[in-house]
């Protein structure tokens, strides 16, 4: 069943259906209704976007109904190989610190660092811990969130979904879930290759920037912050056209970062 | 009882080695199966990933090749999924080895050997990748 099928349905069908995306003790943990998506004072916390005639949609979830921003955001959207895109996901602790990297210093978006860069924030966010496209630090529920992600696609009779990691940390967190790659293996391997002491991108960890010091290619958000700020080129590479494949109920086993510091 | 086994690595030739290796170590110690159909099985691997690396992941950064074993009293699966372009092996004439080298068309050999040595291949596209199931079934005790 294609999601443009289920976006053919009338609203209340479609959000039984789509309900099953959500994780109810996520929702719980924040006071909001897993069943209405309202909170406490019957605020509207949670968005649905599945518009007929579209193989899309979109979930957004609000800490409360007046939050400056989402603290979980899902976007699925159905391929041209009758299979299923996972274009977006956002995990976010709502209450933890927010760094301005999603905007430069003029206000423009920079599309979590890909279109331009807030260094700055970028700096700042990287001294705190968080990984590049970040605004927060991380939920820590990508397991159960992809747990029913992949429930859902079964009962709609799908066997895989793809998607196109953003960063580094991104798809290093996915090969753990159980992903493999469809393009993009061959350069995790020399990423990880490359990143050992005597390796081309270990020798440009250079202090030319913040974000290339020498000693984070021991950990992956290491690696990631000095992959996002370009360091790839130093050997003809870029991070992009990389795409994960999750086999519905099987665990690919991928481990391009042998014995992991996050 | 089955005794499953599982390997992914990147779809290139370095990877080739670990496979084997994979196979080696698993069917080390299973009654029935001998040096020459550990050779089989290793051959017949190899071959397929060296057309999913040439063929399958051809003009891309190269993903993923799972590797699946499992180990039955009767006959050994081997599952190989990739999920490049789909490259169907299907059977191939005999090469003809009588020819003179000019005349013998490049390549060819890797197919025939992978139905030479295995009983049975099985090959499916769908959405989760392309899957080549190979069988190769074991000499049962009273043979041996």
């Amino acid at each position: 069943m294609t999601l443009r099928q289920i976006n053919a349905l009338p609203d209340n069908a479609k959000k039984r259906i789509y309900r099953a995306l959500l994780p109810p003790g996520l929702l719980t943990q924040f006071s909001i209704d897993p069943i209405t998506w309202k909170g406490p004072n019957g605020d509207p916390h949670a968005l649905l976007k599945a518009e007929p005639e579209t193989g899309g949609v979109n979930i957004w979830v609000r800490k409360a109904a007046d939050s400056p921003d989402e603290f979980f955001c899902l976007q699925l959207a159905d391929n041209a190989f009758n299979g299923i895109d996972l274009n977006f996901l956002l995990l976010n602790d709502p209450d933890s610190p927010r760094f301005r990297t999603d905007y430069d210093e003029e206000g423009n978006p920079t599309l979590f660092g890909t279109a331009r860069r807030n260094l700055v924030e970028e700096e700042r966010a990287m001294r705190a811990g968080l990984a590049p496209a970040q605004v927060r630090t991380s939920l820590g529920a990508s397991r159960l969130v992809l747990q029913h992600l992949e429930a859902f696609l079964a009962s709609l009779g799908h066997r895989a979904y793809f998607l196109e990691p953003l960063t580094y940390v991104s798809a290093w967190v996915f090969e753990r879930r159980g992903l493999a790659y469809v393009r993009g293996h061959k350069l995790m391997d020399t990423i990880h290759t490359e990143f050992q002491p005597g390796g081309r991108l270990h020798q440009a960890l250079d202090g030319s920037t913040p974000f290339r010091q020498p000693d984070p290619w021991r950990t992956v958000r290491g690696r990631a912050w000095a992959i996002h700020d370009g360091i790839l080129e130093v050997i003809d590479a870029k991070w992009d056209k990389l795409r994960m494949v999750k086999q519905i109920g099987r665990h690919a086993g991928v481990e391009t970062f042998p014995d992991a510091i996050y | 009882m089955s005794n499953k086994h599982q390997m992914t690595r990147a779809a290139e030739l370095e990877s080739l080695p670990v496979f084997r290796d994979l196979i080696d170590a698993a069917c080390k110690h299973h009654p029935g199966i001998d040096e020459q159909i550990r050779y089989d099985l290793k051959l017949a691997v190899e071959e397929a990933c060296t057309n999913i690396i040439a063929h399958g992941y051809a003009d891309m950064n190269p993903g993923s090749i799972i590797l699946t074993l499992e180990l039955e009293p009767q006959q050994v699966v081997m599952t190989i999924t990739d999920f490049g372009h789909p490259f169907e092996p299907s059977e191939p004439p005999a090469p003809d080895v009588a020819a003179g080298l000019d005349d013998r068309p490049t390549g060819g050999f890797g197919l025939f050997f992978i139905y030479q040595t295995m009983d049975e291949v099985g090959y499916d596209t769908t959405e989760d990748g392309n899957r080549l199931t190979l069988i190769k079934r074991l000499p049962s005790a009273e043979e041996e």
